[in-house]
Formats: C-alpha cells, sequence, structure tokens
C-alpha cells in the first residue's frame, strides 16, 4: 500500500520525464515491430504500417498508461488548476469581483466562528472543564429563579450527594490591602481548600492551600494572582513566605497563581459582584457554620465523577433538594440546579451568538448566489469553449469537473482574501469591547478557525460553482457551435427564460429581508430600551466607590463621621452642584437584601418571608440623582442616630402594600422582634438592575441610622467632569489615605455600558444585515442588467416597430419588479418563522412587529427598484440601428 | 475513455506477463514477443495493452524497470520480477490453475 502511494506520488513529480520515457519505449517498441517485418520481407514503409497497427493507436496507449500508473484524477486536476488559473487572469475584474464578495461573505464567517469557537466551543482553561459544575438554588415560585447557597447547604450536597468527586464552597469580597503606598482595594475570594485543585490549577511559585489549611484557627495566609504579583509586589521572586497586610491583619503568602488564570465573575458570579479576583483566601468552616442554613451567599462548585452525566447529577441533588425543602420548610418550588460550569459562562448569549452565526452563513449564502449568477453569465459567454471541448471528446463529468475546479478555486482565493477580513473584523470586535460579553478576551483565531475556514472556501466554491458548471454541461452542441461566437440564450427580454437566474435573485432577496427583519427588530428593541427611564438622570453625574473599611471605622459613628466630613469636602468643592452617598448604585453589580415585616400584614402561609432590596443612603442622594419624591419627605440632616428610626420605601412597594397611597406614616421592620421603623416618604422606582430588568421592592436606610463601610459616592456637576472626579478622588485621600477609591465613573457610562450586549448584538445584525441588501441588490443589478444585454436585439425590434422608450423602461422595471415582489413575499414568510427564535433578545417588541415587517419589505423594494434603475436606462437608450446592424 | 479490445481477461495478461519475466529480464517489445510466441495460436494478445498493464505492475510493486543498453546498441527499458512479483506469481498461477481445474471439472461432469 505504502509503495502504492509513493510510485503514485514519485509519478506526478516525474510525470514529465516518465512521459518522455515511455514514449522512448514506444518508439524503440515500433522500430523493433517494424525490423522484424522488415527481415520477413516488407518495404520500410509497409514495415512501419503493420508495426503501427499492431501496437494499436499510440494516443491511446500514452492514456491508458497514464491511467494505469493512478495519478490521472490528480493529473487532470493540476491540468484544470493550471487553466483555472489562465482563464481566471484573463478577466481580472470578474475574479476580483467574485473574489471580493465571496471574502467579505467568508471573512464575516470566520469571524463569527472564531467568536462561536471561542465562546461555545473551547473548553474553559480548568482541568477537566467538561464536568465542573455550579450549583444554584432556584424558588420560581415565589419569584426567585436564582439564588446563592448557604455554608448549611453545602454540608449537606458535600456529605450526602453520590455523584461529584470534589466540592468547594467560596465567597467574594473586597479586602483593602495596606502597608504598600497608597492603600488598595482587592478582590478575593474565599474558599474552601479544595476550590484550587479542583479547578486544577498549578502554581507558579509555591503552593496552594493544603487540605486542613480552611480549619478554623489555621495560620492566615493568602495566594496571590499573578496581576496583582505582577503590578503590586513588582513581580518578587522570594514573595512566598513575606507577610502582607489584608484588612488589617497580616497574612502568609504561600503562592502565586499562574498568569493565564481567572476565576472571573462570569465563571463564578459571587454574592459580593467582584469582577477579577486577586487574591484567595482560605475559608474557615467550623461546625456551626456547618448548620447555617440562613446565610445564602455562597458559591457552591462541584466536579462530577468521571461517567456520571449532568442528568445523573441533577437527580441526586435533587434528592438532597426535596429532603431540605421538607426539613427546612422552603417553598414548593424550591430546588438546587447543577449548572455545567460553561453554561453558566456563555448559556445567556448563546442564542444571540447562534444567530449572528446563522445571520452570516445566510450573508455567505447570499454572496455564492451572486457569484453563482456571475459564473452563470461567464457561462454563457464559455458555452462556445465548452461545446468545442465536448465535441472534442470530454465527456460531461470532464466539464464539470473542470468547471468545479474553477469554482473552488474562487472560493480557496476568496476564503484567503477572507481571512485578512475576519482578522480586521475580530480586531474591531476587540476594540469595541462590548463589555460584558463572556471569553471574548480569549478570542483569536486558531486551528479551529482556519480549518473552518478552509472548508467553509471548499464548501463555498462547490455551492456556487455546481449549477453553473452542470448547466454548462448541458450544452446543446450543434446549436451552440452552429450560432458560432453569438450568445445562445437570447430568450430576449423575459426573466421567466432564465428560471435559475431568477430562481437565485428571488431567494437572496428573500434571505436578505429574513436577515433585514431581524436587525430591525432588534434595533427596534434597542431603541425601546434606550429609551426606558432609568428612574434617574444619569447625566453629569460622577461616580466612585469608596472603602471605609479599617479598624479606625469599626464604631458606626466612626463611619458615619467620615461619610459627613467627606460630603462636606466634596460639597464645597467647585462644580459640584449636589452629592450623596448608597450602598449599592444602579446598573452596577452591587446589591443589598434582607427580610421585612410589615404592621398589620401577615404573609400568606407556605410561603418564605418577604424579602426586599436594602439600601443605604445618606448626603442628597436623591437630589443628585433626581430620583423622584413621590410622597413624604427624603432624609435629612435631622434624621440621625438619636432620632425615631426612619425608612424611605419605593413607588413598587407602596403599591404594593399601600395601593391607597397612605404609606407615610406606616411601620416595617426588618425582623420580626426589631424596632418598628417609620416610613417618611416614597421615592420612584429605579432600575437597579439594567433597563430591560424588573426591579424589585426597595427600603432605603439613611446612613446615619444604619451605617455601611462601602457606598458609593455620587455628585452632580456642571463642570468637567474629568477634573471633578479628579478632586473628589483627592478630597478622598486627603481625608484618609487608607481609604481605597476605586470604579469611577459617569452615570451616562453605566447607563451606556449596561446595554453593551443589545448594541454589540444590534450593530452585528445590523451589519450582516446590510451587508445581505448589498449583496442581493448587487444580484439584482446583475441579473437585470444581464437580461438587458441579451435582449438587446429584442428591445431594438420592439424600438424600431415603434415602441416608446418610457414603454421599454417600464418593461425591464416589471421585470426586475416581478422577481423582487416574490422574493419579498417569501422573505417575509421566512422572516415569519424565523424571528420567533429571537424572542429573549427583544425588548418590548413583539416578534412580529408588523411596522418592522412592512417596513423592511417597503426598504427591501426600494432597494430593489434602484438596482433595475441603471439597467432600465440602460435598455431605454438602446440604439435599434446599431444593435440590429450587429445581428 | 478507449475501450481495450482485449480478448484476454486483465488479471490474465498481468499473469503471462509476470509468467513471461519469470525466466529473464525482458524489455516491452520481447515481453510481447514472448507473449505471442508462447501463445501464438491459444491467444491474441494486443501489443497496445501491454504497456499500461506494465505501468500497473510496476505500481503495484511487482515487477521494477531499468534502462539499459541493448544487443542492438540502443537504450531500451528492461523489466524484471521483484520478490514480491515472485510469490504474485506464484500465487497467481496457483490460483488458475485451481479455477482452470475447477472449471474443468463442472464441464466434465456435464
Amino acid at each position: 500500500m505504502l509503495s502504492d502511494m509513493l510510485y503514485r506520488l514519485r509519478t506526478l513529480f516525474r510525470r514529465r520525464a516518465m512521459d518522455g520515457e515511455l514514449d522512448e519505449e514506444l518508439r524503440d517498441h515500433l522500430h523493433r515491430e517494424a525490423e522484424k517485418y522488415r527481415r520477413m520481407g516488407a518495404s520500410d514503409e509497409d514495415a512501419m504500417r503493420r508495426a503501427r497497427m499492431a501496437l494499436g493507436g499510440q494516443e491511446q496507449v500514452r492514456q491508458q498508461c497514464r491511467e494505469a500508473r493512478g495519478t490521472r484524477l490528480l493529473e487532470d486536476f493540476i491540468q484544470d488548476l493550471k487553466y483555472g488559473v489562465r482563464i481566471l487572469g484573463k478577466n481580472p475584474r470578474l475574479t476580483a469581483m467574485i473574489v471580493l464578495s465571496l471574502a467579505i461573505g467568508i471573512g464575516a464567517n470566520t469571524a463569527i466562528f472564531s467568536v462561536t469557537s471561542t465562546l461555545l466551543l473551547k473548553p474553559l482553561p480548568y482541568a477537566n472543564a467538561d464536568r465542573l459544575t455550579i450549583l444554584w438554588l432556584r424558588s420560581p415560585g415565589i419569584g426567585i429563579p436564582q439564588d446563592w447557597p448557604s455554608p448549611g447547604q453545602y454540608h449537606d450536597i458535600k456529605t450526602q450527594n453520590y455523584v461529584f468527586e470534589d466540592t468547594a464552597i467560596a465567597i467574594g469580597d473586597d479586602y483593602i490591602l495596606t502597608g504598600v503606598p497608597k492603600a488598595m482595594k482587592l478582590d478575593g475570594i474565599s474558599a474552601s481548600s479544595s476550590l484550587l485543585p479542583m479547578l486544577g490549577v498549578k502554581p507558579l511559585l509555591g503552593r496552594t492551600f493544603l487540605p486542613g489549611e480552611d480549619k478554623p484557627g489555621s495560620p492566615l495566609t493568602v495566594v496571590l494572582t499573578y496581576a496583582l504579583w505582577e503590578q503590586t509586589f513588582g513581580g518578587d521572586q522570594n514573595i512566598v513566605g513575606r507577610s502582607i497586610t489584608i484588612d488589617e491583619k497580616a497574612r502568609t503568602v504561600i503562592g502565586v497563581l499562574p498568569r493565564e488564570f481567572k476565576l472571573n465573575h462570569e465563571v463564578v458570579p459571587t454574592v459580593g459582584g467582584i469582577d477579577k479576583p486577586e487574591i484567595f483566601l482560605p475559608l474557615p468552616m467550623d461546625a456551626k457554620d456547618e448548620q447555617d442554613y440562613g446565610s445564602e451567599n455562597f458559591n457552591i462548585l462541584a466536579r462530577l465523577k468521571p461517567g456520571v452525566t449532568m442528568q445523573q447529577a441533577q437527580a441526586d441533588i435533587d434528592i438532597i433538594a426535596a429532603r431540605l425543602r421538607e426539613e427546612k420548610h422552603r417553598d414548593p418550588s424550591f430546588t438546587i440546579s447543577v449548572v455545567p460550569l460553561i453554561e453558566q459562562v456563555v448559556g445567556n448569549v448563546r442564542t444571540a451568538v447562534l444567530i449572528l452565526f446563522g445571520a452570516v452563513a445566510l450573508v455567505l449564502l447570499i454572496a455564492c448566489t451572486n457569484v453563482a449568477n456571475l459564473l452563470l453569465s461567464r457561462a454563457t459567454a464559455r458555452q462556445k469553449e465548452i461545446a468545442m471541448r465536448t465535441a472534442l471528446g470530454a465527456g460531461r463529468r470532464r466539464v464539470v469537473m473542470q468547471l468545479l475546479t474553477e469554482s473552488v478555486l474562487l472560493g480557496v482565493l476568496g476564503g484567503a482574501a477572507g481571512l485578512a477580513i475576519a482578522a480586521g473584523c475580530l480586531f474591531a470586535v476587540r476594540q469595541m469591547h462590548p463589555g460584558n460579553i463572556p471569553r471574548l478576551d480569549e478570542l483569536g483565531m486558531d486551528f479551529r478557525v482556519l480549518a473552518f475556514t478552509f472548508a467553509v472556501s471548499i464548501l463555498t466554491g462547490v455551492v456556487f460553482g455546481l449549477a453553473p458548471a452542470i448547466r454548462a454541461a448541458r450544452i446543446d452542441l450543434n446549436a451552440t457551435l452552429k450560432a458560432g461566437g453569438r450568445g445562445l440564450s437570447n430568450g430576449g427580454l423575459n426573466v421567466r427564460r432564465d428560471k435559475l437566474r431568477g430562481a437565485l435573485v428571488i431567494a437572496e432577496l428573500a434571505v436578505s429581508l429574513t436577515l433585514l427583519t431581524g436587525a430591525g427588530l432588534l434595533v427596534r428593541s434597542f431603541v425601546r430600551l434606550v429609551n426606558v427611564p432609568p428612574g434617574f438622570n444619569p447625566q453629569g453625574v460622577i461616580s466612585m466607590q469608596v472603602d471605609a473599611d479599617t479598624a479606625k471605622y469599626a464604631k458606626p459613628g466612626q463611619v458615619i463621621q467620615f461619610y459627613e466630613s467627606l460630603a462636606q469636602r466634596v460639597r464645597s468643592l467647585p462644580g459640584v452642584s449636589g452629592q450623596g452617598t448608597v450602598s449599592a448604585l444602579p446598573l452596577t453589580p452591587a446589591v443589598g437584601w434582607g427580610f421585612v415585616y410589615i404592621e398589620g400584614y401577615v404573609p400568606p402561609k407556605n410561603q418564605p418571608e418577604l424579602q426586599v432590596d436594602y439600601r443605604l443612603a445618606s448626603g442628597d442622594y436623591f437630589g443628585t440623582m433626581q430620583i423622584p419624591l413621590v410622597q413624604g419627605r427624603l432624609f435629612s440632616t435631622e434624621d440621625t442616630e438619636k432620632s425615631p428610626p426612619m425608612v424611605l420605601v419605593d413607588e413598587k412597594m407602596a403599591k404594593r402594600f399601600w395601593p391607597n397611597g397612605d404609606a407615610v406614616g406606616k411601620h416595617i421592620r426588618h425582623n420580626e422582634t426589631g424596632p418598628w421603623l417609620t416610613i417618611a416618604g416614597v421615592v420612584g422606582v429605579v432600575k437597579q438592575y439594567g433597563l430591560d430588568t424588573d426591579t424589585r421592592m426597595v427600603v432605603y436606610f439613611p446612613l446615619s441610622q444604619r451605617p455601611d463601610n462601602t457606598m458609593f459616592l455620587v455628585a452632580r456637576t456642571t463642570g468637567n467632569p474629568a477634573s471633578v472626579a479628579d478632586a473628589i478622588v483627592q478630597q478622598i485621600r486627603a481625608l484618609d489615605p487608607g481609604v481605597p477609591v476605586y470604579d469611577v465613573a459617569m452615570m451616562q457610562q453605566r447607563v451606556h455600558d449596561s446595554l453593551a450586549r443589545q448594541r454589540f448584538a444590534m450593530t452585528m445584525l445590523g451589519g450582516f444585515a446590510f451587508l445581505a441588501m448589498i449583496l442581493a441588490a448587487v444580484g439584482v443589478y446583475g441579473v437585470m442588467s444581464f437580461l438587458v444585454t441579451q435582449g438587446t436585439p429584442d428591445i431594438a425590434i420592439r424600438m424600431a416597430l415603434g415602441a416608446q422608450r418610457g414603454s421599454i423602461l417600464s418593461l425591464v422595471f416589471q421585470q426586475g419588479m416581478a422577481l423582487a415582489s416574490i422574493g419579498v413575499a417569501m422573505g417575509l414568510i421566512g422572516a415569519f418563522s424565523l424571528t420567533r427564535l429571537m424572542g429573549n433578545l427583544l425588548f418590548d417588541v413583539s416578534a412580529k412587529d408588523p411596522l418592522t415587517f412592512v417596513g423592511v419589505a417597503l426598504l427591501l423594494t426600494l432597494v430593489s427598484m434602484s438596482a433595475c434603475y441603471f439597467p432600465a436606462r440602460r435598455a431605454m437608450g438602446v440604439d435599434p440601428m446599431v444593435a440590429l446592424r450587429e445581428e | 475513455m478507449g475501450d481495450e479490445r482485449l480478448e484476454l481477461p486483465q488479471g490474465t495478461l498481468d499473469l503471462l506477463i509476470l509468467k513471461a519475466l519469470a525466466l529473464q529480464s525482458l524489455h516491452g517489445w520481447a515481453i510481447s514477443e514472448r507473449l505471442q510466441q508462447i501463445s501464438r495460436e491459444a491467444l491474441q494478445v494486443q501489443q497496445g495493452s501491454l504497456y499500461p498493464a506494465l505501468h500497473r505492475l510496476e505500481r503495484r510493486g511487482w515487477i521494477k524497470a531499468r534502462w539499459a543498453i541493448s544487443e542492438n546498441n540502443r537504450r531500451a527499458k528492461y523489466y524484471e520480477l521483484t520478490r514480491q512479483g515472485r510469490k504474485e506469481l506464484e500465487v497467481e498461477m496457483l490460483a488458475w490453475r485451481k479455477l482452470a481445474a475447477a472449471v474443468g471439472h463442472v464441464l466434465d461432469m456435464a
């Protein structure tokens, strides 16, 4: 077998030499054979003739020998390829047009494929990533779609499951690093010792936590991430063993993680909303913690045993959840769900990415259709060449193969150019940096992408080449050759004569209409979304997070005092017209909630206690954010630790419990025995979690009565926001350099960023739809102008017989619009059935939004009309005398 | 695609070529002469089908070719059996004999 392959290979490279040898061999044979006849007495001439007859047709022998070498297919292919290159070179403009259309189509596909591949196909960068899961509590029956588990639940799962090889519990938090030039806020994850080994992390320096190092009373240790080690500790090779101060406690650095290790928010969304952890700490758990079912603030991660499926794991955890539901009196809809980690990361962008992928595949399909149409026109021009080949004995298969080789060659050229376009697109996507799309920093071209592009290029070549090739090979020999140089398919001025081309254009129009509809719906929802009132006025508001969380602020009075001095300093800054603080700023990951008991309200049986969002605020937070006061009054300087406790509620809560508008003066409390708090006012509803997300009921506490260390400072400014922000940061540093300030951003920016995902989807789909529309317009133009060229004699005759130029114009238009209207109608049907898939990408717009459907249909009709215009004008300009003489 | 007017099944020609080369290495024309000598009466071997068969056998690694100066001082391409070719010849001969015997047996029975 191997020697056979080698022989074929050698033959391929020595083809010319072997042909020469064969000729020599045959010549030798003829000589000897002729010699034989001469010896038998024949004349020279006669001997040669008889020798030739005995040997048979030399060309046939040669051909059969080549076949016997087993390289005929390949040799044909090489021949076709060479010919193809020549043909393409002869018509550089057409070639460039085709390669460019394909490059756009394939390039866009490659770009989106690399996004898809990065997001959905590439495994997460952890050991055995396909077996990693994250566990969530769910109580859909009482409006809690997803919640964090508690240490008690972790203990039960850890000790009672049969499906996990390993489990880990973690919680995220902010920490303060001191003992460095400027106090820094650090994002950290405290976790059981099992977490890092479970993810398969091999430390760069030192080690990770040992089993047992997470027991209470163990020495205080810390593991640093690469970035922190590099930036803050200057990449100190001797850091292991060094002591650093975190939250005012000395901790020994035991290890540094490798540069590529990340455990971002998108992978493990911790309750504290930390984005990228910079330190890992052991999470001590004692027997009391194991019984703590109340603090539902933790993440549970687990790795399946090999061979256990997600369904099996879920079934096993369902048993534990059922027991908890029973023993801990959870609501009937309570479950614990096992979510594959990759699903956690990309679950909510999957639809969007797949829709984009579908869209871009449709763009490529349209590009192919266009190229097929171009090739069809060329095939018509090449009819004579093909007829000649057929007459000389080329089989239909051979002709199809030759034309296919040409189109595949075009496809590959398009693919190569497409790679460049894709690289450009990826660059653009990275520049656009659509914030909250996961894994985008891993984006790049890898072998998968290259293989994909190559496969698509070949496939593209076959797809757009097949129809023209088969049709070209089905040529009527006699008729074509008799027709001489003139084209044959002179069907006059009627698109219906050329069904294939017509069908291709209809398909293009239909597909681009579907895309346009999808894009239109996204644009409409985006406009709706942008116009959702956020409940505050982001214009001119600077915001930043302040973390006064050191021993100096351990007592409530101290932290209140700090924020009061800060308020005074900020207020006196030039350009600041208002300031305040809040514990959870809208559109940030910060959250806060708690139980609430309402005077005179008894929750129905079997329902959990009422939970609402808690927010603490100070200064003129509501005025600065321009959150309207609906009723009663706001916080004032009169509300102090000593004054009667009071709260504000938002309108949502007021309407739910005091629908008669008499909330002010009523009482609530946050546990069953605590003091009653008086509702002093009702404020407007604020879009806390995103413009497209429903809010929860909110209780606002005055910071003076319920102090907290970590607050967002907001300030309304009329001046230059950047310099005012700098001035504020300086004031905080002047007040206490040990208090970190971070996450400085304009509120407008936060609103803008919160729409990043929707904007990204809209821009991409819009871009693709636009491309599709342009390509479809080119398609209509191509067909109509071909039709006019073919139909010129027909037009000339009509004109010679007295047809008005206007009627010629309307004739061409009629033909084009006949195609367009069928395409639009079919596209509407396609869009109607496909846009349903987009349901969860849309906001406040129906997937069957009539305005969008009518709008895009009109748009595409207009575009088709303009595509018909130029060919129609040319038809009108036909000079009958000239045209007929040419015939 | 020319149809080779072979009156020999393809495998048979290959077998005959291998047999002809079993004694000594020969050039193309000599193989054709040898085949005609052996089988002049019984079989018609088309000279033209000889060369494709030689290429095929070479590809299979049963024969190999080298250029040499022939008796009349001309360059000629000589073919010889490889070890594999020799084995193949025996296998093929055995198979052929078995087939011939079996066919003969069937015909005799009738």
